[in-house]
């Protein structure tokens, strides 16, 4: 029963924790501005509110546009209850397969951008065709950056690789390790709709992707892929956070060793957040040209990465 | 400690490496001058290292020499240079962007595979960082015969130097002291005798176009 109780939690915990994680990095973002900014749980009254609201559907829409919101949610908050957030070694351990995950997170992708071209409207055309266009070019880094994780610890179980760095904390500071976390965070950038490649903080640029393809959305549809974005960006800061400095986490069932790791969660993702809102204060957006060439960049970073695992083996 | 000393190094020359790339994707020389600055202090915290755990008292002055000349000395030059050649930008270099980073990836790979016997060979705790320097002197080279400018290029010299006295540094724990001083001594010379030549380029074709220099045939 208690590894299954411990399942429940993390994944209520997730849940709940993704606004909260986008209101901070919004909030941090704001400060470094020398803006007020909204407090940091703003989003989850955004999205209380968005839930109580009528949803307005175009006429052209289909029922792919109906559907989309909860494809999307649903396959996001799969992802977020495989990753060890909190523990390794729990039940879901066994299907929790860094492939499971990266693409139960591209079907979200696929379905916005469906969802995107569905109601005809030129905005969430060219939204989808730009996000299929990040997509396909961060496909293969991440695929790399795997491989190159799943060679050092022959496997390619989340649960596995977190536990092979706890019993060999040398493995973290291998050159595989820091070339596949440098690829992986671009990635994480291009993928969570982050400066330099996505402008997550206007509607009114012509340049934008994410939020071009949500343009559509309204009420509680709007509501979910908001939540889901934000369990998204989630997502990747605990994979970045737990697979390659996977300190704290829980490796037996016990209070005290939980307690510890959702303060070590807590304190990755707040380091992490800082680390993104600093970036994305000083750099400006790409233009959407130069964006294939900071993948290629990573895309590169996360060859070397396989390289140095397979050949300093 | 022999384990933690491997992990130091192979993890600064892997920064060093990363410097090495940044210069194929960015394009203002601003950028190019931070990226060798940043390269240069790695090297330093490299050449202290080797000198901490390898018991090479010596290295502590090539260390502090790095930082006096590379950290120092040549990104001052190099940003004055810059201060004068504002409009110099890397637009279009012989090779673009996407492909020299791919490129770049197949070199650091050849690296691995000339350096395997060598690193077979080895006894030293540092062999495993030898493939990297290797791989950094590879990946600067073609930042040589790929850029365009002179200015660019005399970075990209700069960077395989820096490569060069990285793979001394994990290869032998460093050159002999004299040896050093000359080599860094050579360095500043080439470096200054390029910027006089970068200078009269600019003079003779009002431009740092090394394309433009063809025009010497006429």
């Amino acid at each position: 029963m208690v590894p299954w109780a411990i399942e429940i939690v993390q994944a209520a915990l997730v849940l709940a924790l993704a606004p909260g994680l986008v209101g901070v990095v919004r909030w941090l973002k704001a400060r470094l501005q020398s803006r007020r900014g909204a407090p940091p749980w703003q989003p989850y009254y955004e999205l209380r509110k968005l839930f109580g609201k009528e949803v307005v559907v175009s006429s052209n829409a289909s029922w792919l546009f109906r559907l989309a919101p909860y494809v999307v949610f649903a396959s996001t908050a799969a992802a977020a209850c495989l990753v060890p957030s909190l523990a390794v070694g729990r039940p879901l351990d066994a299907v929790g397969d860094l492939l499971v995950v990266v693409y139960l997170l591209l079907l979200g992708t696929v379905f916005l951008s469906l969802a995107g071209l569905d109601p005809g409207s030129a905005f969430g055309g060219m939204g989808s065709s730009r996000e299929m266009t990040v997509a396909a070019l961060a496909e293969p880094t991440v695929a790399l950056a795997i491989f190159a994780l799943a060679l050092s610890a022959g496997s390619t179980n989340l649960g596995q690789i977190v536990g092979r760095t706890l019993t060999d904390p040398a493995a973290a500071l291998s050159p595989g390790h820091l070339f596949a976390f440098a690829a992986l965070f671009v990635v994480m950038l291009a993928e969570t709709g982050r400066l330099p490649v996505d402008n997550p903080a206007t509607h009114l640029e012509l340049t934008m992707i994410h939020e071009a393809m949500v343009l559509e959305y309204s009420g509680r549809y709007l509501a979910l892929i908001e939540w889901a974005a934000a369990l998204k960006l989630l997502v990747f800061f605990a994979l970045l956070g737990n697979l390659f400095l996977p300190w704290g986490v829980a490796v037996a069932a016990t209070p005290v060793a939980l307690t510890l790791a959702l303060g070590s969660l807590l304190l990755k993702l707040a380091v992490i957040a800082v680390v993104v809102a600093v970036l994305e204060t000083r750099v400006a957006k790409l233009r959407l040209f130069r964006v294939p060439e900071l993948l290629s960049v990573s895309f590169v970073l996360a060859l070397l990465a396989v390289t140095s695992s397979f050949l300093a083996r | 400690m022999d384990s933690l000393f491997a992990q130091l190094v192979v993890l600064e020359s892997s920064l060093a490496l990363i410097f090495g790339l940044v210069l194929l994707w960015r394009r203002g020389v601003p950028a190019y001058v931070n990226a060798f600055t940043w390269q240069s202090i790695v090297l330093a915290l490299v050449a202290a290292t080797v000198a901490w755990f390898g018991r090479q008292r010596e290295l502590y002055v090539v260390a502090a020499l790095l930082v006096l000349l590379k950290v120092i000395a040549i990104p001052r030059l190099l940003a004055r240079m810059e201060r004068r050649f504002a409009t110099e930008r890397e637009l279009a270099p012989y090779v673009n962007t996407a492909t020299s980073l791919v490129v770049a990836g197949l070199l650091v790979l050849f690296g691995y595979a000339v350096m395997r016997p060598v690193v077979a060979a080895s006894e030293l705790p540092t062999r495993a960082a030898m493939p990297l320097a290797m791989g950094l002197v590879l990946v600067s080279l073609f930042v040589v015969v790929s850029r365009k400018k002179a200015l660019t290029q005399v970075i990209g010299f700069l960077v395989l130097e820096n490569g060069i006295a990285l793979l001394a540094l994990l290869g032998a724990y460093g050159i002999p002291l004299i040896v050093e001083l000359g080599v860094f001594l050579d360095a500043l010379m080439g470096f200054l005798v390029m910027q006089i030549f970068v200078y009269r380029i600019h003079e003779t074709f009002e431009t740092l176009d090394v394309d433009q220099l063809d025009r010497l045939r006429h």
